[in-house]
């Protein structure tokens, strides 16, 4: 019965009757999720130093500073910019640096 | 002088504070003295970054897993020395290892794992598994696939969440978006309780404890969220699992939060201490929560700055509770006050939560 439509009130609202049967009720506190960005895969689509984002697409929910966060990516794929693939290929990436914010600088460069 | 002596011995006795362990970057298990703030040893992780610690049920041993190679060492805590090492990696094999637990005897670990394995042309990446890890052996001597499950669980796998095992090993609780009781043998489905953990996702990570600092073998405390069935209303409480009996009783507290972090508990089990966070990125707000474990409800609230990712941990005599992760520095607050009282520098970055001991 679905090609079938209400053509006048009435009929618009039994439909709208039949509709609401099937919702639920939900209590007020319980607020609706914050509409957030599709990312298909990974932490990041394109590699672009400067425009990373969080994982509502803002700035305002990374660490400050942001080295902070360089690390959680590649155990929890938090950062949404890339880093080397120290699972399969480059475990050794971070071997020199004990902390990003310090010492970001001693963190490998890897050429793929 | 005689009396003086021993008031000098009884007074340092009194000032010394626990010691936390702690993984760090890039390879590290550090060693915290808590009197004095500062790391006093490094152990060094010869398997790479450790990404959890979990401590065993006598707590004479813990058991870390590291990053790089899905590797495990095992710390003897009286003497900080490695008593064992491996990894599950090789050349073709990989492994994402999650929610691990050991067993009562710390002969084997529980853990969901993921199997990548490198084909000549690809990489396929198996289905979650339920597997045991035998510690003697160095290797998973068993696994079985896992049934899927509801989304909103951590723990890796289907996210159906971190595990407990029942002090006679016959049971393991996997705590998720439910909590499910498994046969520990064969991983069977015993009974599925609807209560969802509360707690910090990243916490629960590998080899991390959901509820560590409670140290009563036969039971489990923690803060769980419930859902009603008529308007969905979701209110966190706790709930007190008798791990060998299966049975639980749960006390509401209050409306559930966005996220609330793992209940700690204070020595002398009167207390407990949780932080709320509410709101997102710059809307984020976090409260410090001091609940009566006397009589289960709440005692005290005060709001916080909190980091954007965080762990949440209590001191040894339950006096301090700590804020850290995300960076290098330990930030301390007063049990009581929750005034902040001091910044530890490690030098270097945390991962995952910590074990804190006497």
């Amino acid at each position: 019965m679905k090609h079938l439509r209400p053509v006048n009130k009435k009929a618009q609202r039994i439909d709208d009757l039949v509709t609401a049967a099937g919702e639920d009720v939900v209590a007020l506190q319980n607020q609706n999720p914050a509409q957030r960005p599709h990312i298909p895969m990974g932490c990041t689509l394109a590699f672009s130093p400067g425009w990373e984002v969080d994982s509502a697409g803002g700035t305002a929910g990374l660490c400050q500073p942001v080295e902070r966060d360089i690390y959680d990516c590649y155990v929890t794929c938090f950062w949404p910019a890339q880093v080397p693939d120290h699972l399969n290929n480059y475990p050794d990436w971070a071997s020199k640096c004990a902390s990003a914010t310090k010492d970001w600088r001693h963190l490998d460069l890897v050429f793929p | 002088m005689k009396h003086l002596i021993v008031w000098l011995t009884l007074s340092c006795a009194l000032c010394r504070g626990g010691t936390l362990f702690c993984g760090a970057y890039p390879d590290w298990v550090l060693v915290i003295d808590e009197s004095k703030g500062k790391v006093t040893e490094r152990i060094h992780m010869t398997t790479g970054l450790p990404r959890s610690l979990r401590l065993s049920p006598d707590r004479k041993t813990i058991f870390v897993s590291t990053n790089d190679h899905s590797g495990f060492e095992v710390i003897d805590v009286a003497t900080h020395k490695i008593t064992n090492q491996f990894v599950l990696d090789t050349p073709t094999h990989r492994y994402r290892i999650n929610g691990g637990a050991p067993d009562p005897q710390g002969k084997v670990l529980y853990a969901s794992t993921t199997e990548i394995v490198k084909e000549v042309d690809r990489y396929t990446i198996g289905k979650p598994k339920y597997s045991i890890i035998d510690l003697t052996e160095k290797k998973i001597v068993k696994s079985v696939d896992q049934p899927e499950q509801p989304a909103g669980g951590r723990g890796g796998g289907f996210g159906g969440g971190g595990f407990e095992v029942s002090p006679d090993g016959k049971y393991l609780y996997q705590f998720g978006a439910k909590v499910t009781v498994l046969n520990s043998s064969d991983f069977s489905e015993v009974e599925k309780i609807d209560l969802e953990i509360s707690g910090m996702p990243a916490e629960n990570l590998g080899l991390g404890g959901l509820i560590e600092a409670l140290s009563d073998p036969t039971q489990r405390v923690s803060i769980f969220n419930f859902s009603d069935k008529i308007v969905h209303n979701r209110v966190f409480g706790l709930a007190r699992f008798d791990l060998n009996t299966r049975k639980f009783d749960f006390t509401p507290i209050g409306p559930a939060p966005s996220s609330l972090g793992g209940l700690h508990v204070t020595p002398d089990k009167k207390m407990g201490y949780a932080v709320s966070i509410n709101g997102e990125g710059g809307n984020q707000r976090c409260e410090f929560m001091g609940i009566d474990l006397t009589n289960s409800r709440m005692a005290r609230t005060s709001e916080v700055p909190c980091r954007t990712r965080f762990s949440f941990g209590i001191s040894a005599d339950g006096k301090k509770l700590y804020m850290y992760g995300a960076g290098y520095e330990i930030d301390v607050y007063d049990a009581v006050t929750f005034k902040h009282e001091a910044t530890w520098n490690l030098e270097n970055d945390m991962t995952g939560s910590m074990v804190v001991l006497p």
